[in-house]
């Protein structure tokens, strides 16, 4: 059969039964920013973990988290698509931009979070496989399908999914979780409500008109500049636990008192600042930086640990 | 648009051909990056003994 007589079944509403998306938009799917902070973090929890993996290994047992990732990421694409498409931020993604096909999407998702989960048991253990098969689980239906429209704490509670994977990492290399790997999941959920919230307030017309209940829309902005605040003053302290338990060294010591407190100052600013363009410009420049924070704690872990850069401190805890 | 049955149906545009060749050439490259890995990752698995057997 001809080319030109091969078929596509019509399009509705802008959306693609059957699509003719290119790669960079399955690419897209995936949430790559997400999964490259999923790596850094994974790979945190693997450096840290007292004990060493063949690099072989340990690079494909990233390659499957990160792929498990991103498959959990294209099933929260999947699921709200309906939502997507009614903020601005999300739009153009591929599914409510008419590029993928929901059906598509699912397929995907499924192939390849079930291809990371069996990937990861037979590169890694079978707990760090269970255990990403329960991140994607955690992400996609409890967090995307439960908790996202139901309650205002849905980010705080479904930040656990991206606080799991240095708990992976750590589990790729020993076969068990320690205290390290819990110590950096409790970095990462504390500190997802300042990042999420400083966004939400920036995008609390969108979320209304979706109709997510993100704590802006239902506790209001103050009492949620309020909660960024208290959050990041228990989030700080918790980041400079690596160097006083003596998995981190001066480095991470320095680095994690020092964008801690700058983390506080932008979360003091978001809470003082509260009207017009100033507020606005206070919440991204918190949203923004806590990117960074989150970044540079596991970079330095990272360089510590792995590349023999660590200037060891005295165990002040554990 | 021509009917096909029941299913109203629509040719591919020489665009949307293009487009679909490229994601095939993408698709190929993974397979084959599926491939090498887990060649390699068998290799490191089970270890250099694995070339070492009788035939």
């Amino acid at each position: 059969m001809s080319a030109a007589f091969d078929t596509i079944e019509t399009r509705s509403e802008g959306v693609a039964l059957t699509s003719t998306a290119e790669a960079r938009d399955f690419f897209a799917l995936l949430k790559p920013r997400v999964m490259f902070l999923v790596v850094v973090t994974a790979l945190g929890g693997m450096a840290t973990a007292p004990g060493a993996v063949h690099p072989v290994i340990g690079l494909a047992a990233l390659i499957a988290i990160a792929v498990g990732a991103g498959a959990s990421g294209c099933l929260n694409m999947w699921w709200d698509a309906d939502i997507d498409a009614l903020m601005t931020r999300t739009a153009k993604r591929p599914i409510p931009g008419g590029r993928v096909a929901p059906s598509e999407a699912l397929a995907f998702g499924l192939t390849l979070s079930v291809g990371s989960v069996i990937v990861l048991g037979l590169v890694a253990n079978l707990l760090a496989a269970a255990m990403l098969a329960f991140t994607i689980f955690f992400y996609a239906v409890v967090y995307s399908m439960w908790l996202k429209r139901s309650t205002s704490q849905n980010i705080v509670i479904g930040g656990a999914a991206g606080a799991f994977p240095p708990m992976i990492g750590e589990a790729v290399v020993t076969g068990d979780f320690g205290l390290h790997s819990l110590v950096l999941f409790a970095i990462i959920f504390l500190w997802t409500p300042p990042h999420f919230w400083a966004l939400a307030l920036v995008k609390a017309r969108d979320y209304a008109r979706a109709g997510v209940p993100m704590l802006p829309n239902v506790a209001g902005p103050a009492a949620t500049r309020r909660q960024i605040l208290a959050y990041s003053l228990v989030m700080a302290p918790v980041a400079v636990l690596p160097a006083l338990m003596g998995f981190a060294g001066l480095a991470y010591l320095v680095v994690s008192v020092v964008t801690g407190l700058a983390m506080i100052a932008l979360s003091v600013r978001v809470l003082r600042v509260s009207e017009g363009e100033a507020a606005y410009k206070a919440c991204h420049a918190l949203f923004g930086f806590s990117i960074l924070y989150l970044f540079l704690l596991f970079a330095v872990l990272l360089a510590e640990n792995s590349l023999g850069l660590m200037w060891a401190l005295p165990k002040v805890i554990g | 648009m021509s009917e096909n049955g029941n299913r109203p149906v629509v040719a591919f545009s020489p665009e949307d051909m293009a487009r679909r060749r490229r994601r095939s050439v993408a698709l190929a490259l993974v397979l084959v990056g599926l491939v090498v890995f887990f060649f390699v990752v068998t290799l490191v698995k089970t270890g250099p003994a694995i070339m070492n057997r009788p035939l």
